[in-house]
């Protein structure tokens, strides 16, 4: 009950401070807008393409090459222009495709093909993809080549032939169980749904770290002293404290996700699930702050700490560059960003709004934020504990 | 109701409060007078279990108090010297709050409420944000709020600090009469003229140690052999009191404004030489009285100090 008085005390002031409003319901949905019109539809890694001749052959990779949804093909004129887009992070990967490539398929000579990225995950990822789409591409060129050896019919006859054929028949399928999301699939989200969460948790843990300023002003005002001197606990005191924070995020997060859903067509899955995860996360994000109120002795360091440390959690959590990116392309950082609850929020997002998973499915990433939240709580408590008994 | 013996707290090598004990009984007023620095806040912070203790030993109405002890806490009431209550809040929630972490039932809360309002004289003000109140105001909401659970002791941590002087006389009428209604009053002040007012016994505390203690008059027996002469004096007044140093019997002296006070063994034996030393030092003198020593020569006489240093 006390610590219900002190968290209604805590929303009471909140509320009566009118900018408050702005910063928690308004700036959200206008950053969710803002960033989902502009990097909505995705990351999409950009592969350029060096293609000299312009005959039929290369017409009808060029097209394929186009129509890929794995990534976007940007023509250039000629090698060293490629390169250097690679080497500037322009371009994830190069492409080029030899001055006779037409001739070469014609005549059954090797063909070389130059494939140019940056080493790591994401260039296998990509030289994989464009195998597999070569490997296709090829298929009919080679039938007619050999039937043309054979001098059964033309090239042409027999290349127009084999098309037919291979885009008519089944062939063999090779089933494949695929263990693991490549970071295709994961581009299934819509164009605002990975964008709502990644600020659902960004605003929720900078609101939450704002009121370690509040904290530090009951301290500094001599009031969290004056509640000790009560009948009243300091873990009472600091849950209290912690219950306003919480009751602020929890509202922030539900309004987030409610909005989003409406104006933005978000997915969130399912949503007992989804309301767990905010309800989760928005406990470690008040732990974090009573942790920060009770170490820090004055609110104008404390507010600008907050926000950096807010800003800098998100961005290394996955809020401002997605998972999936870092771990296409810094496996490193990816895991780093493991170390923020961010991290474990937006993956549980993931298994709800991608594969449809639900309370068992989160569970152990619930496990995990509520593990963050208990030790941010018992740090704060016995941080408190010594500030106010000293 | 509140026995502290022998409290002792140091702060790295300094040793902020060193052996304090005293005692309150119900109804009583007890002053902790002394400089600022002398180990008041201190002393009353582990006397109402803030504070943890390198030693000693605090009892409220005999059970041992330490700061992690809640129930006992219900029986103080304590006003700290800082302003602590929310000023975006109304005098009303202000007071509210602090009654719900008293486990205060509501109806009673709402009545005390009133009840304090009343007594504080804010009634007028009761919806109004705290950060509206002149400096006298708050400090009168700040003592409402030690007030409203009807504590047994009131602990007031030099409580007319900045205060104007009116806003401080209806202070410290409200203080008597708690005292008068049989409130244990803890008071600690660095001003004398308030000690004498309300205290029935005060502690002279310096340094962390109290140097003396009882009713006025039994301090004042501490200097019965003494006088307090004050001279209202217009000149060189540091110059003249310099002189005066140097004349047999006298004890003690200080310049305030446009006056010399002395302490001497029998005034009547070295007025004389008082006046012609300062006629000499270019001094003119306006008024002269003789009076019993107060509390704040008896203060300087103990500790060598000003109450005011």
């Amino acid at each position: 009950m006390k610590a219900l008085a002190i968290a209604a005390s805590n929303l009471r002031r909140f509320a009566r401070e009118r900018a408050n409003v702005f910063f928690v319901l308004i700036l959200p949905m206008l950053l969710i807008l803002v960033l989902g019109s502009v990097f909505g539809r995705g990351f999409e890694p950009r592969v350029g393409l060096v293609a000299p001749e312009s005959g039929d052959l290369t017409q009808s990779l060029v097209e394929e090459l186009e129509a890929h949804e794995g990534f976007a093909l940007h023509r250039h004129g000629d090698r060293d222009t490629v390169v250097r887009g690679v080497e500037r992070g322009e371009l994830e990967a190069g492409l080029i495709l030899p001055p006779n490539y037409d001739a070469a398929i014609r005549a059954g000579d090797a063909v070389e093909i130059d494939f140019i990225a940056r080493p790591g995950q994401a260039a296998l990822s990509l030289r994989r993809s464009i195998d597999t789409l070569l490997a296709e591409q090829m298929m009919p060129p080679r039938i007619a080549g050999f039937v043309a050896e054979q001098g059964a019919a033309t090239f042409d006859q027999a290349l127009a032939q084999a098309a037919t054929v291979n885009a008519d028949t089944d062939g063999v399928n090779v089933a494949a169980t695929v263990a693991g999301e490549s970071f295709i699939t994961r581009r299934n989200w819509g164009q605002f749904d990975l964008g709502a969460q990644q600020q659902l948790m960004l605003f929720m843990f900078l609101t939450s770290l704002a009121g370690s300023a509040a904290l530090v002003q009951t301290r500094r005002l001599g009031i969290a002293r004056r509640m000790f001197a009560t009948p009243t606990t300091v873990r009472t005191i600091l849950l209290g404290e912690g219950l306003g924070r919480f009751g602020v995020a929890l509202v922030q997060g539900v309004y987030i996700m409610l909005g989003t859903m409406v104006v933005f067509g978000v997915r969130w899955g399912d949503p007992l699930s989804a309301v767990l995860i905010v309800v989760a996360f928005g406990l470690v994000g008040s732990g974090a702050a009573m942790l920060m109120g009770a170490l820090f002795s004055s609110d104008q360091q404390a507010a600008p700490v907050g926000v950096f440390l807010g800003l800098g959690a998100a961005a290394l959590g996955g809020c401002m560059l997605p998972l999936y990116v870092m771990e296409l392309f810094a496996p490193a950082i990816w895991t780093a960003a493991h170390v923020m609850p961010h991290a474990w929020a937006l993956e549980a997002f993931e298994v709800l709004a991608i594969h449809d998973g639900g309370v068992a499915d989160v569970l152990p990433f619930l496990g995990i934020l509520l593990a963050y939240a208990a030790a941010f709580y018992a740090l704060a408590i016995w941080r408190l504990r010594v500030v106010l008994t000293r | 109701m509140l026995e502290c013996r022998d409290l002792r707290k140091s702060f790295g090598e300094l040793a902020a409060v060193d052996g304090v004990s005293f005692h309150i009984a119900a109804g009583e007023t007890y002053g902790l007078l002394g400089p600022n620095g002398a180990g008041k806040t201190t002393s009353i912070s582990m006397a109402v279990g803030l504070m943890q203790r390198d030693g000693g030993q605090v009892l409220v109405d005999g059970e041992p108090l330490d700061p992690g002890t809640t129930k006992l806490k219900a029986k103080i009431g304590l006003v700290p010297q800082d302003l602590a209550l929310y000023p975006d809040l109304t005098a009303r929630e202000n007071l509210r709050f602090f009654g719900r972490l008293y486990d205060m039932p509501r109806a009673r809360l709402s009545r005390r409420v009133d009840e304090v309002l009343e007594i504080i004289g804010l009634s007028d003000r009761a919806n109004d944000r705290a950060d509206t109140f002149s400096g006298g105001m708050k400090r009168r909401l700040n003592i409402g709020i030690g007030l409203l659970h009807a504590p047994g002791l009131l602990v007031l941590d030099e409580p007319t600090v900045g205060v104007d002087p009116q806003s401080r006389n209806a202070i410290l009428e409200s203080i008597e009469q708690l005292g008068s209604e049989g409130l244990a009053v803890l008071y600690t002040t660095h001003y004398m003229e308030e000690a004498e007012r309300l205290c029935d016994r005060i502690g002279i505390i310096d340094r962390g140690q109290i140097k003396a203690e009882g009713t006025r008059r039994e301090l004042a027996q501490i200097l019965s052999q003494h006088d307090r002469v004050r001279l209202s004096a217009t000149g060189p007044l540091h110059e003249g009191a310099e002189a005066l140093r140097r004349i047999a019997g006298v004890q003690q002296v200080d310049v305030t404004d446009g006056a010399i006070d002395v302490l001497v063994e029998q005034a009547g034996n070295s007025l004389m030489a008082i006046l012609s030393a300062l006629d000499q030092s270019g001094v003119s003198i306006t008024g002269v009285e003789i009076d019993e020593p107060n509390l704040e020569a008896v203060f300087l006489h103990l500790t060598g100090r000003s109450l005011r240093d």
